[in-house]
């Protein structure tokens, strides 16, 4: 909101720099977002009186005028409007003046005619948009008198960013209150002394019916007959500028006026336009309709209070009136309205509607019924006096039950344990009761206040203790280090483990990348995985289609990646993720959450060197990785060919940790590549990290490593091409009894020399003893067995 | 026999000195020390000389050998050396090329900061909390004192999944599982990713915050103050201003934000801090009572705190990044640089 550091001053005193002011402010969580300051560029502006107007010469749509500015000479003026007569005072430039923008104004020739100055609209003060006129000042004014002074166009305003609990900041009064409690300065609210005519009691002409009070506490009304509906004072379209609210006209521009000053909604119908001018409070019926003011025709539901007439809605209650009941220049009468609206009844119409207005903003804060009169009585005062209109005696205010003002109580000791300092009771107490609290009764050590009426945030003690400590002063309390008591049970244990595998990804050269944990049927589909409905969890209200569902799968957003990277010509990555999936769950209210371990290479095997040439990789890499990320969790795992169709067949694999699927690997499918736009041999694998960590881990147990020297000794064999290698390492293992202490498969070899159908495998083995150095004579039995069993059952044959 | 000797020793000694290589080296040890070296010769021929003589001769030619000997020793170690150091000026490394380096792995900005973050507040003994990313509104929302209608709703953009279940719009709602979960003293912190429905130059729909919550008794403002400001002075440095204002949180009473000095002017004011001098941190407050309620806490026995911040823009800020979208967006050449 913004707001007018001159506005301020009319209800308290301040005595302190703008910036002071805004920093206060900003303490007491009024947080200021921008000080403005206003008619700051401009300069020697003063009040001229028309003498004369002649036509131009040599220009049919320019005026020769003759202005006076007290100085005895008057000035020839050369203008452009056409609204001025003989006797107007306006703003008037003299030469050396300055305008907004650092515009100066010298001596000039327009069309062979010197001008000597140049009279303003209220665009060219900076205080309206209206360009189509000079601004006509009231009469009384005096001549030469300094215009800035005279419209106090020198201003400051301040932006503030209110806080949903605080409807009552939502105006000049609100914070003028605040700053009064602060300083501990007197709220200075002027009485209103309105005038109201006897030709008419407002009773006898108009009539307000509230059908749920729950909906609208309050609904108050008044008459005003005979209005001249036409153009605001000048000092009430600066302001109003200054706010950031564009005049209208002088009716529309005092409830606006009256809304910034109170922070209380108002709103003026046509009274004519009311069908027997009556005003009911009511919900909407189901097919009613209403064009509002903002000229769009909206369909009104039971879940939408309104504002009616004896046929017809005529407003939306607290959002926005109606079009057909709109104060124009032809209305005489008026019925001025002030009401309170359930708030949560606003917010619900407000949203419902699409319609956000200041009303609703602040109806929705929650209204203060007793702002509510003085904002109307406010208004019609100022009416009587700017739109030249009677106020019928006479409140049409419907109040059926006034709020019961809560009582709460502050014990004193309570606030210092809560604060951890010592406010002494007395600043306590008297801190509350600056803020417009009552004190009800008080001993020593409570206090009992009344809250008033605008602080509906107010409900029980600890709001009372904020109170006291906002105006204490946050900055006041002294830190200090808390003293923690430990806690026997880890709450998230598998955090750490996370952590530490993180550390030993990135440690095996991957680079993590955190992408957005959304995904879409279409991506999820295009790399090979269900995405159909019910595969995935889905959004009532997306941001957009690519977004429009929770991922169940971290491959999609790693090629995602891998593609960007390949196209701002990164080729050789080295990707993972570690993150959530999400999948919907049958008769439970929150879908499932697990964490994965994703992985993509793609490029490169090393980074480039000078002394090597480059190798690509392959699916043996993304195997190793995997290998050695399962080694990490001291699983042996077990793998089986895959068959999902993100990966190119026969090269994809699915791991199994003990019996369980962990996850899978392999290249990724032409088809996916093309779908994330990746022209590149790409390699990925995705791990399920609950199964991981789910599974448990003993404590390594140690075993002695033999003192005696290994007995090495190689093995060359031909076994068919299709045998897995595996196989045979198995059934090494399997003869090779205690001695046997490891199998290395050192090549793998098909080609020359070599049978179509058979390859070569190379093998080396170790043996070792605990009690004495092998020789060739220990081992040869083992030897004999294995090369037996080998050739016996795998129809291997020794090279 | 002693001139013999004396003549060996001098022969010997400038065959050495003069041995240009190793070989050369070599054949002058075989020369002179070998099994049919000349003073081999007379070592083993001292059996014949007088018994008289024997001792004295016998120490003589020792020591010559002794002298020889270590000559040799030393002229090798000399050659090598200079075998060495001409064998290096053939193949000498070039400092200036590249080593074979492994492929160097990054970790995500985000999980740095969250890291961090977080071992600052282990270290004060709080522990680490989690809760689902997909919540129901009641935990949410309802639960952290916001009931439906509650105009802070309108500042939490939310996303439904369906009704009653939405992505976490904050990590508060794993203040009331903790608490539901164990009884007081409760000491976490709760890093986690959170969601709200808004896409531009600040923000992105997914974002990670951190909470933190402490509950016991007698837990007081003072004491949050303090844990932040430790926080600060370990995260951004002990330079680094510190200021608490009054704000609005539904779940927590007194309320406030905490705002440290700009990181780019240091209070001055520029662009970055709006020329405020300060720049907006984090949200804090004591627990307000009603959460408690919710959480089946007594308000008269138990007091805390919660504070939560946006890792994000924290990350932003400490790194002088621009754009929220650049940690999203996984580009290596921005992911590499820390």
């Amino acid at each position: 909101m913004r707001v007018s550091l001159n506005w301020l001053r009319e209800f308290v005193d301040i005595d302190m720099s703008p910036e002071q002011l805004a920093d206060h402010l900003t303490m007491l969580g009024l947080e200021i977002e921008s000080v403005e300051r206003l008619g700051q560029d401009i300069k020697n502006v003063r009040v001229g009186q028309i003498r004369s107007i002649e036509p131009h010469p040599n220009a049919d749509k320019l005026t020769v005028c003759q202005t006076d500015v007290g100085d005895g000479q008057p000035l020839q003026i050369i203008c452009g409007a056409t609204n001025m007569k003989v006797g107007d005072k306006v703003p008037t430039v003299v030469d050396g003046s300055v305008l907004p923008g650092g515009f100066k104004i010298g001596r000039r020739k327009m069309r062979g005619v010197e001008s000597q100055g140049m009279m303003c609209s209220e665009t060219e003060l900076g205080i309206g948009e209206d360009a189509g006129g000079l601004l006509i000042l009231p009469e009384d004014v005096s001549l030469g008198a300094d215009v800035v002074s005279l419209l106090e166009l020198d201003d400051v305003v301040f932006e503030i960013e209110v806080t949903p609990n605080r409807g009552d900041w939502a105006g000049v009064i609100g914070v003028a209150r605040e700053i009064s409690a602060s300083l501990g300065e007197e709220l200075e609210l002027p009485d209103i002394h309105l005038i109201t005519s006897e030709r008419q009691q407002a009773a006898d002409v108009s009539s307000v019916t509230i059908d749920d009070e729950e909906l609208c506490p309050r609904y108050a009304g008044r008459i005003l007959v005979e209005a001249e509906v036409g153009e605001s004072p000048a000092w009430m379209k600066a302001r109003l500028h200054a706010a950031g609210v564009r005049a209208i006209n002088n009716v529309v521009d005092i409830t606006n006026y009256v809304l910034i000053e109170t922070g209380h909604p108002l709103h003026a119908f046509d009274l004519d336009t009311l069908t027997e001018k009556r005003i009911i409070v009511r919900r909407a019926e189901d097919g009613e309709s209403i064009r509002t003011l903002d000229g769009v025709e909206r369909k009104l539901d039971r879940d939408v209070l309104i504002i009616a007439d004896a046929k017809r809605p005529v407003a939306v209650a607290g959002i926005m009136g109606g079009e057909d009941t709109e104060v124009g220049e032809s209305t005489q009468n008026i019925f001025l309205e002030s009401a309170v609206f359930n708030p949560r009844f606003i917010r619900h119409g407000s949203r419902s509607l699409g319609l956000i207005t200041e009303a609703s903003q602040r109806f929705q804060r929650g209204a203060d019924p007793a702002m509510a009169r003085y904002a109307l009585d406010t208004a019609a005062a100022l009416m009587r006096e700017y739109v030249d209109t009677d106020v019928l005696e006479g409140v049409l205010d419907e109040y059926p039950s006034p709020e019961r003002p809560r009582q709460v109580t502050l014990r004193y000791l309570r606030t210092n344990e809560v604060l951890g300092d010592e406010v002494p009771p007395h600043r306590q107490s008297k801190f509350i009761q600056n803020l417009g609290f009552e004190t009800v009764e008080e001993t020593s050590t409570a206090s009992t206040f009344r809250v008033p009426t605008w602080r509906h945030d107010v409900r029980e003690e600890a709001d009372l203790i904020e109170e006291v400590a906002r105006l204490h002063g946050y900055g006041a309390i002294e830190p200090e280090i808390p003293k923690i008591a430990r806690r026997g049970e880890d709450l998230a244990p598998e955090e750490m483990r996370l952590r530490r595998l993180r550390e030993f990804v990135v440690g095996l050269g991957y680079t993590e990348c955190i992408t957005l944990a959304f995904g879409n049927p279409e991506d999820t589909k295009a790399a090979g995985l269900n995405g159909g409905a019910g595969d995935m969890v889905t959004l009532m209200n997306p941001l957009s289609e690519k977004h429009s569902a929770m991922r169940t799968s971290l491959l999609p957003g790693l090629l995602r990646t891998c593609a960007h990277n390949l196209n701002h010509g990164v080729d050789d990555q080295a990707l993972f993720e570690m993150g959530p999936v999400y999948f919907p769950r049958d008769n439970q209210t929150l879908p499932s959450q697990h964490s994965r371990l994703g992985l993509l290479l793609t490029g490169r095997r090393r980074p480039a060197h000078w002394s090597e040439d480059d190798a690509d990789m392959d699916f043996y890499d993304i195997k190793g990785y995997v290998e050695a990320i399962l080694e990490y969790f001291g699983l042996q795992p077990t793998f089986r060919e895959s068959h999902q169709t993100t990966f190119l067949p026969g090269q994809a694999a699915e791991i199994l940790a003990g019996d369980k699927p962990a996850g899978c690997f392999g290249q990724v499918a032409p088809g996916a590549s093309r779908a994330y736009e990746i022209d590149a041999d790409v390699f990925v694998a995705e791990l399920d990290l609950d199964v991981l960590l789910g599974i448990p881990r003993t404590p390594p147990q140690y075993r002695p490593s033999p003192p005696y020297p290994p007995y090495l000794r190689d093995m060359a064999i031909l076994v068919p091409r299709d045998l897995p290698a595996g196989d045979v390492i198995e059934l090494v293992w399997e003869n090779g009894g205690e001695l046997l202490q490891d199998v290395q498969l050192f090549d793998v070899y098909t080609g020359e020399r070599i049978p179509e159908d058979k390859k070569s495998l190379a093998l080396n083995l170790v043996f070792q003893s605990h009690e004495k150095t092998l020789s060739s004579n220990d081992t040869q039995a083992i030897w004999d067995r294995i090369v037996e069993q080998l050739q016996e059952r795998l129809g291997a044959a020794l090279r | 026999m002693k001139e013999k000797l004396e003549t060996i020793r001098q022969q010997a000694l400038e065959e050495i000195t003069h041995a240009a290589e190793s070989e050369a080296l070599e054949q002058t040890r075989v020369k002179y020390l070998g099994r049919k070296g000349e003073l081999t010769q007379i070592l083993r021929g001292l059996s014949q000389v007088a018994p008289e003589e024997r001792k004295t001769m016998g120490q003589a030619a020792n020591e010559i050998k002794e002298a020889i000997a270590s000559a040799l020793e030393g002229r090798k170690r000399e050659l090598e050396a200079k075998e060495l150091e001409e064998q290096a000026s053939r193949n000498r490394a070039d400092l200036t090329l590249p080593g074979r380096r492994p492929r160097i792995g990054h970790k995500h900005l985000v999980s740095q900061v969250i890291e961090e973050i977080v071992d600052i507040f282990s270290g004060m003994g709080f522990q680490t909390a989690t809760g689902p990313d997909i919540e129901t509104e009641y935990y949410n929302f309802e639960s952290m004192n916001t009931p439906e209608d509650h105009p802070a709703r309108d500042l939490h953009d939310t996303f439904f999944v369906k009704d009653g279940v939405v992505l976490r719009t904050h990590t508060s709602p794993v203040q009331m599982r903790v608490m539901e979960s164990t009884n007081p003293p409760v000491a976490v912190v709760v890093p986690g990713r959170t969601f709200r429905v808004d896409n531009d130059a600040s923000h992105s729909p997914m974002f990670f915050q951190i909470e933190g919550l402490l509950v016991d008794k007698e837990v007081n403002f003072a004491e949050l103050k303090g844990a932040l400001m430790h926080f600060v002075h370990s995260f951004f440095g002990k330079d680094t201003a510190v200021r608490f204002r009054p704000h609005y949180f539904p779940f927590t009473e007194p309320s406030a934000e905490m705002d440290i000095s700009c990181t780019v002017c240091g209070g001055q004011g520029c662009r970055l801090c709006k020329h405020q001098g300060w720049l907006e941190i984090l949200g804090c407050g004591m627990v307000h009572p009603q959460v408690f309620r919710y959480a089946g806490y007594d308000v008269e026995e138990v007091t805390g705190f919660a504070f939560g911040m946006g890792v994000d823009r924290i990350a932003l800020l400490k790194h002088s990044i621009d754009s929220i979208h650049h940690l999203y967006e996984n580009d290596l050449r921005f992911l590499e640089q820390f």
